[in-house]
């Protein structure tokens, strides 16, 4: 089925959520769930569950899929699905329900702002997120800033609801050397970064988008490209400090 | 720079020290709440504090306390940093050059001021949209 086939079915659905259009788009993508289970399966559980709780995320999926955002249905399912496995198998290594930590509030406050922002098309404000998660605007910023302390991912690491590595998500082209290089007027020091970093920073202050729109076209939560971005010019600044005192000479 | 007679305004001193960046941090985040800008548009604030910050540590004069002053208005947030020891404009080093350009980059309207009584007054303001 071709693209513009699967968006004029998201286009019927969204208009009358008819049952049988419905059955088209998952048939459609069920070689995703099949797929995305099959990366859990060496955990001990059987396949056939994990396709049937890849299937439940492939439904919440298509039900809350917006075709007019103009991004790819795979990119908003993908994580949607893999976070029903991981919360299956999270939910089945404890019998015992943990106090609310701000690791987990973090987890809740992560998956609040990018559902708002998939829905909304912008980023929410404290007031929204508490609204939408049921703590109060103190907690919340709590919860920001405490995930902010913990250890900045390092692009090796999977993503926050998927099962990819960062560096398989954030662009390798290396379009952003010259360009950003100039704009900054640093001579180079760009050269020093690796490509994601400096794709990131391309994507920041030369195309001008926000964290929340970057976060949606690297399908990572805005809480991780905040870190990212921050780490990325920490590590900028130390370079920059450490390599000349000299003035820049253009 | 006197600063206008409004009642909403929130003012920080914070001692120049590395761990009190995540206090500048916090109170950005909840003051710019307050304020009613979105995640993206508080975080914007946070990178440029951060870098005004981090120059208040390490410039020439290092060991000023650093004040910041939040103005809030119904639709943005100004904020004011006082007497921060080194230009942020005027040194045409690369660390200056990449800090001005991120502060730019991330602030609707960026401004430095000399202090009567040391150092530059940097303002920053960012617009809440919807």
């Amino acid at each position: 089925m071709s693209r513009d086939e699967i968006n004029s079915l998201f286009q019927t659905y969204k208009d009358n959520h008819d049952p049988a259009v419905k059955n088209v788009l998952v048939g459609a993508f069920m070689d995703l769930v099949h797929s995305l289970a099959r990366r859990f399966a060496n955990r001990g559980e059987p396949l056939d569950d994990l396709v049937q709780v890849a299937s439940m995320g492939l439904l919440k999926a298509i039900d809350r899929f917006d075709p007019d955002r103009g991004i790819q249905f795979t990119t908003y399912a993908v994580p949607t699905i893999v976070g029903e496995l991981r919360r299956y198998f999270r939910d089945r290594s404890s019998a015992i329900r943990l106090p609310r930590g701000l690791r987990e509030r973090s987890y809740m406050l992560n998956s609040a702002i990018q559902r708002f922002s998939q829905e909304n098309g912008r980023s929410p404000n404290v007031s929204e997120i508490a609204q939408i998660t049921g703590i109060t605007e103190e907690e919340v910023i709590e919860g920001l800033e405490g995930a902010e302390a913990t250890t900045i991912a390092s692009l090796d690491t999977t993503t926050d609801d998927g099962d990819l590595s960062l560096l398989d998500i954030i662009g390798g082209e290396d379009q952003t050397l010259s360009m950003l290089d100039e704009r900054l007027s640093l001579a180079g020091a760009m050269s020093s970064l690796d490509s994601r970093e400096q794709n990131l920073l391309y994507l920041r202050f030369v195309e001008g988008l926000s964290q929340t729109e970057i976060a949606d076209k690297l399908n990572i939560s805005q809480m991780h490209v905040s870190r990212l971005l921050r780490r990325t010019l920490q590590s900028l600044r130390q370079k920059l400090n450490n390599s000349s005192m000299e003035p820049f000479t253009s | 720079m006197p600063l206008p007679n409004n009642d909403d305004i929130v003012s920080l001193e914070v001692p120049p020290l590395e761990r009190m960046a995540k206090v500048v941090r916090l109170a950005t985040s909840a003051v710019a709440s307050r304020a009613g800008l979105n995640l993206d548009q508080a975080d914007d604030l946070n990178t440029a504090l951060d870098e005004i910050f981090r120059l208040a540590l390490h410039g020439d004069g290092a060991g000023r306390a650093f004040c910041i002053h939040y103005d809030i208005h119904p639709d943005r947030l100004e904020i004011l940093t006082e007497g921060v020891c080194e230009s942020f404009t005027d040194d045409s080093s690369k660390v200056s050059r990449y800090r001005n350009f991120i502060v730019e980059q991330v602030a609707d309207r960026f401004e430095q001021r000399s202090n009567p009584d040391g150092g530059f007054d940097i303002l920053l303001v960012k617009f809440a949209s919807h």
